[in-house]
């Protein structure tokens, strides 16, 4: 990209802005396919985490055992945390290093505290799609929550971009509506904040990437918003455990 | 008593699986716990494992309400459909459940149920290459990792050969030498026979009997009678005296009388009538032939 098109029509005009916004794009891509991709993964490893061993029966030697529901509960959620923490940091330092690479001044100029904070929230998307997905195991059929969760998922990038289809004409109901989608699946404020960490004043990018991907975010999410995200991880592995607590192990 | 059941029941929607289930058992028994397909033995003793809840009724398991944790730390269970992680070995499979029940001296107690399971050289290849035996010898074998004050044994014999099923009944009556008790589901009657010092009969959800296994046995005597010069008069004069007479193909007559004091008598009934006899064979009755009166009579399963 920034080899190829410095100097095409499209760039035209653009002079010396074209490069940084280029280097701009092909960060944020970096982060969003990779977040996209550890959030899959984490689908997959989540939807199936109870509900394939209810369906198999290898749950029956496990609980017949001296331990509570709830610690299985969080023997699974501990060891999916791990697994796909340890990923999604694969995942960030891998961005990280080849950005260094190849002198992306998106990457080199990050400063420490940036760097945490964005692999913190990097690391919270997938834990709380986990969250999600966990108690989903609990309820439904692994193929059923696998397919329920990516539905979630992807809503909550619709949702970020309805609200800022709302902000762009001025209308509270599209932003409500966009907002509601954003509690429902609040997965696209995760990423977008920690977008806003990584790759700080890149509107110009940002409506770029959301006009090619269907998504987007409006207003930087308030601290309140990460108080109901955790409030919505916590209450979701509360759910899984109340429902597990008095399941039939049959 | 080790289990005790008040009016267990458990439903599924509008189904009942298990009725007004009461049981006793005392400890340092095997206890057979038996019944056609379907009969809601395995979702019993999954109440009293804990996995799965009651819908009314309640009871104690080790002196422990039933699904408390506590209790499990001294029981063992074997389920029915027996599945393992099968990415893990033997070994990984018995040091995983030692860790889940917080064994002590967990290298010793692996070596000797891998000793007693038949499982020693085999223990480091991985599960899920174990055949179906194997697999249910290292069920049997977790089962027994936390030396169980009680065993509940769902089918332990079903995917075992002869050779399997003897060695899992000498582990049996080992245990219960042991002082431990076994509460056994099991289709093969003459295992069950071979093992139980009482068992209890269940159909359509409801127990329909419970007896000592010897108690059940010695109810009823079946006779073989060879004799010539039974005539078709005094054949219908000893079947009015015993309903149950019946004559078979070779000749040879056989009856179920209630006890052995009464075979005297026949034999005298028969020489006064003119009969010579020849041969009086008393059987005792089997647990098949007792299960197909209790359970046959009962009508189909569910």
């Amino acid at each position: 990209m920034l080899n190829y098109f410095p100097n095409t029509s499209m760039t035209h005009g653009m002079g010396n802005q074209f490069r940084p916004f280029a280097i701009q794009m092909v960060t944020k891509m970096g982060f969003q396919f990779s977040s996209m991709l550890i959030a899959l993964l984490t689908i997959m490893l989540g939807s199936g985490a109870i509900s394939s061993e209810l369906e198999s029966g290898l749950i029956q030697g496990v609980l017949a055992r001296p331990i509570h529901r709830y610690q299985y509960i969080f023997g699974k959620l501990g060891g999916l945390v791990i697994l796909v923490c340890t990923y999604a940091t694969l995942l960030f330092s891998s961005i990280l290093v080849i950005g260094a690479l190849f002198g992306l001044s998106t990457i080199t100029s990050l400063t420490f505290s940036q760097i945490m904070t964005g692999w913190l929230l990097y690391l919270l998307l997938p834990v709380a799609v986990l969250c999600l997905t966990l108690f989903g195991s609990v309820s439904l059929k692994a193929v059923s929550n696998g397919i329920l969760m990516i539905f979630i998922y992807i809503l909550g990038s619709v949702g970020g971009m309805v609200e800022m289809i709302g902000q762009y004409v001025n209308n509270n109901s599209i932003i409500g509506t966009g907002i509601f989608i954003s509690l429902v699946s609040p997965f696209q404020t995760i990423y977008s904040t920690m977008e806003r960490v990584m790759v700080p004043n890149s509107e110009l990018a940002a409506s770029a990437m959301s006009a090619a991907s269907l998504s987007g975010s409006g207003k930087p999410a308030s601290l309140w918003m990460f108080v109901y995200i955790a409030i919505y991880m916590l209450g979701f592995v509360a759910l899984a455990i109340r429902k597990f607590s008095s399941k039939d192990i049959t | 008593m080790i289990i005790e059941t008040h009016a267990l029941t458990k439903n599924y929607g509008n189904k009942t699986a298990c009725e007004q289930i009461n049981l006793s058992v005392e400890a340092g028994q095997v206890y057979g716990f038996l019944g056609r397909n379907g009969a809601g033995k395995s979702t019993c003793i999954k109440m009293l494992t804990g996995l799965v809840f009651p819908t009314s009724g309640s009871g104690t398991v080790l002196g422990k309400p039933l699904g408390d944790v506590s209790a499990r730390e001294k029981m063992g269970y074997l389920p029915e459909l027996f599945r393992y992680q099968d990415w893990m070995t033997g070994l990984d499979l018995l040091n995983f459940h030692a860790q889940l029940i917080k064994l002590k001296s967990k290298k010793d107690q692996i070596s000797r149920v891998l000793k007693l399971v038949g499982l020693v050289g085999q223990e480091n290849y991985k599960v899920g290459s174990y055949s179906k035996g194997m697999q249910q010898r290292i069920g049997l074998a977790c089962a027994l990792l936390s030396n169980p004050q009680l065993v509940f044994l769902d089918e332990p014999t079903s995917a075992l050969d002869p050779i399997g099923r003897k060695d899992v009944r000498d582990i049996i009556v080992a245990l219960k030498n042991e002082g431990a008790t076994v509460f056994l589901n099991s289709h093969l009657l003459s295992e069950v026979e071979a093992v139980c010092d009482s068992v209890t009969f269940i159909h359509k959800g409801s127990v329909i009997k419970s007896a000592r296994m010897d108690e059940l046995l010695m109810t009823k005597i079946s006779l073989t009678i060879r004799a010539k010069g039974i005539t078709e008069d005094l054949f219908s004069t000893l079947s009015k005296e015993h309903e149950s007479l019946q004559k078979l193909a070779d000749g040879s007559l056989t009856v179920s009388l209630k006890d052995y004091e009464e075979i005297p008598s026949l034999a005298a009934s028969l020489i006064s009538r003119g009969a010579t006899l020849y041969e009086l064979t008393p059987h005792r009755e089997t647990l098949e032939t007792v299960f197909m009166q209790i359970v046959g009579e009962e009508g189909p399963s569910s």
